[in-house]
């Protein structure tokens, strides 16, 4: 392995010292890998695994292949809204409007559900990769390097936003650092600070953390640490505990490590870099007993199959099977040789986690005969009525699936 | 680029929009005539610092032409140019410029400066998300046969973090390299055959 110790170390140290360190660091050595190479070993050289292209264009719902998905017996699938690239994120405003949070465009779109049909605007564009989150009659759009807030927005569509930017305090580097957020059941804004790298040594404390704000940025606390990228979240219906979905490295082969599903402990460290998936040492970042005391996943959910958002159903329109049951939405993979993800899971686990079981929920994205995908399911809303809306990022449009008898 | 060369594109457009009807799912030929004038009537540049089209991967096209309608790429020579531009539009053309064929380079090969330019383009890995022969895929372009000063003028933006809207895995991958490494791996990549 090329890649050693010494160069994540010292990338850290170089970035901890600032700008005047970087240039003499530029003169002097070579520059420290660009996070898509961290890792990588020689072997893995002429690979040419590499992340999947994003759709930019809108897609309109006729041109879905609808027919496609799967869902178990009695449920239905409709594109829900359409013309929404790179649509991740979603929220519900009080006042029953939802807020889209795209990517690449930089866009929160504001939907309007008149029954049958859905209208659309774009409250905000040319962000970075802002996601959304809703209370007490505000809108918060967090980017990755900016939180927004729009009061009254349903009575006022153009009120002019707040920047709570400063409160937050937000860490430099970008990599890893989509947040998906969500307020908590005590009012409290989740937020993750992700790890700047595919693996590294930090260059500073705050990465790889989930942490909890007030609503205005202020009283921030970091609730555990060692989580290299959540991109999922949602409270236990009985427990209230915190349970989030962690991305695992790249470049440790086809079949490690897993990402995971956990329950958060506060203060608890989930084991990035030097330990991943609860009990696999990293081989770059080393350390003595490198999973000792780390916490341990409630479900291994699929090597690199970017395990995104969660949502516990609490609804009544499914069958009673799934009540408090983890529906996950898998992207997909990238780095590995043969695709897995593209799809809706479900996580069947006791309420403290064990027991964990994870089952096929909404299939047909991919074709594993030809290793090709065209959906790539992201993030989960349940409706009022029970329904479920489901993101998918790369048609750029918003499912809901339903149940009846 | 020299300026007349935009004012002779804005006047040959004048004259293509009169004269074109537009049609859904084809790149209307007033839009490949304007495009045409700085990247080539066949999408080959022979223009200083403009990039050739031709041959480039469908995603990629379609990927740029949107994010430099929406202004997030932002390229002061094509300003305005795309405003309102439907992404039906853009697909076609996207469409159009992936299907020609890019042309060989002829310029004249520096052997010392191409074989480093070769030697660090496999080091520094290139080749995994570009392909091993510098094809490009998908939303990742071609470089191989890309005219010279153009892939300088790009590297050189990213390795310094001015290439706005451009993906920032880029600047990443070139941090810290020497000016001289990017004019051997832009002279390695314009001569090689697309």
């Amino acid at each position: 392995m090329k890649l050693t110790l010494n160069l994540f170390s010292r990338l850290g140290l170089t970035v901890a010292l600032g700008v005047s360190a970087v240039t003499a660091q530029a003169q002097t050595a070579a520059a420290p890998p660009p996070a898509w190479k961290q890792g990588m070993p020689d072997s893995m050289a002429n690979s040419t695994l590499a992340p999947l292209p994003a759709k930019l264009t809108a897609t309109k719902a006729a041109d879905v292949p609808l027919s496609r998905i799967k869902l178990p017996p009695g449920f239905k699938v409709e594109v829900w809204a359409d013309s929404v690239p790179g649509s991740r994120a979603i929220t519900r405003g009080d006042g029953g409007k939802y807020y889209v949070g795209t990517r690449p465009l930089g866009r929160i779109y504001e939907i309007t559900d008149n029954g049958s049909t859905r209208t659309s605007r774009v409250v905000i564009d040319k962000l970075d990769q802002p996601t959304a989150a809703f209370k007490d009659g505000s809108l918060y759009v967090v980017a990755v390097d900016k939180v927004l807030r729009f009061d009254g927005i349903d009575k006022n569509p153009n009120v002019a936003p707040v920047d709570l930017t400063a409160n937050f305090n937000f860490p430099p580097e970008k990599h890893h650092n989509w947040k998906y957020v969500a307020f908590g059941p005590d009012g409290k804004l989740y937020v993750p600070f992700g790890a700047p790298c595919n693996i590294c040594e930090p260059p500073s404390a705050e990465y790889a953390q989930i942490r909890r704000y007030n609503a205005d940025g202020s009283g921030m606390e970091v609730l555990a640490r060692g989580i290299r990228n959540t991109v999922g979240f949602d409270w236990h219906p009985q427990t209230k505990e915190l349970w989030f979905s962690n991305h695992g490295r790249d470049w440790l082969g086809d079949d490690t490590p897993h990402d995971t599903m956990n329950r958060l402990k506060m203060g608890g460290h989930y084991g990035f870099p030097s330990c991943h998936q609860g009990n696999l040492p990293d081989p770059d970042v080393k350390r003595a007993k490198p999973c000792e005391g780390i916490e341990q996943p409630v479900a291994l959910m699929g090597p690199h199959a970017a395990t995104m958002g969660v949502m516990f159903y609490t609804g009544t329109m499914f069958p009673p099977e799934y009540r408090n049951v983890l529906f996950n939405a898998r992207k997909g993979s990238w780095n590995r040789t043969k695709k897995i993800g593209h799809d809706v899971v479900l996580v069947r686990a006791d309420a403290d986690g064990k027991n964990a079981k994870v089952e096929p929920f909404m299939t047909g994205f991919s074709n594993e005969a030809d290793q090709s995908f065209w959906g790539r399911p992201a993030y989960l809303h349940q409706m009022a009525d029970g329904s479920v809306l489901v993101s998918d990022e790369q048609m750029g449009v918003i499912y809901r699936v339903t149940y009846s008898k | 680029m020299p300026l007349f060369n935009i004012r002779k594109a804005w006047a040959f457009l004048g004259v293509a929009l009169l004269a074109t009807p537009f049609s859904w799912g084809q790149a209307p030929s007033s839009r490949v005539a304007l495009c045409g004038a700085c990247h080539g009537a066949q999408g080959n540049s022979t223009l200083p610092n403009i990039p050739s089209l031709a041959g480039q991967p469908k995603i990629f096209l379609e990927n740029q032409l949107v994010l430099i309608r929406e202004g997030m790429r932002d390229i002061p020579q094509m300003k305005g140019m795309l405003d309102n531009v439907p992404d039906s539009e853009l697909t076609a053309l996207a469409q159009h410029y992936a299907a020609l064929p890019a042309t060989k380079p002829n310029a004249s090969r520096q052997q010392a400066l191409y074989s480093r330019g070769e030697a660090l383009s496999k080091d520094m890995r290139c080749g995994i998300c570009h392909l091993p022969n510098y094809v490009g895929r998908e939303q990742m372009p071609r470089l191989a046969g890309q005219r010279e000063d153009y892939l300088l003028l790009t590297m050189r933006a990213m390795k310094s973090n001015q290439a706005v809207g451009r993906d920032p895995i880029m600047s990443a991958s070139l941090h810290g390299i020497s000016d001289e490494d990017l004019q051997a791996i832009a002279h390695f990549l314009a001569l090689t055959t697309p």
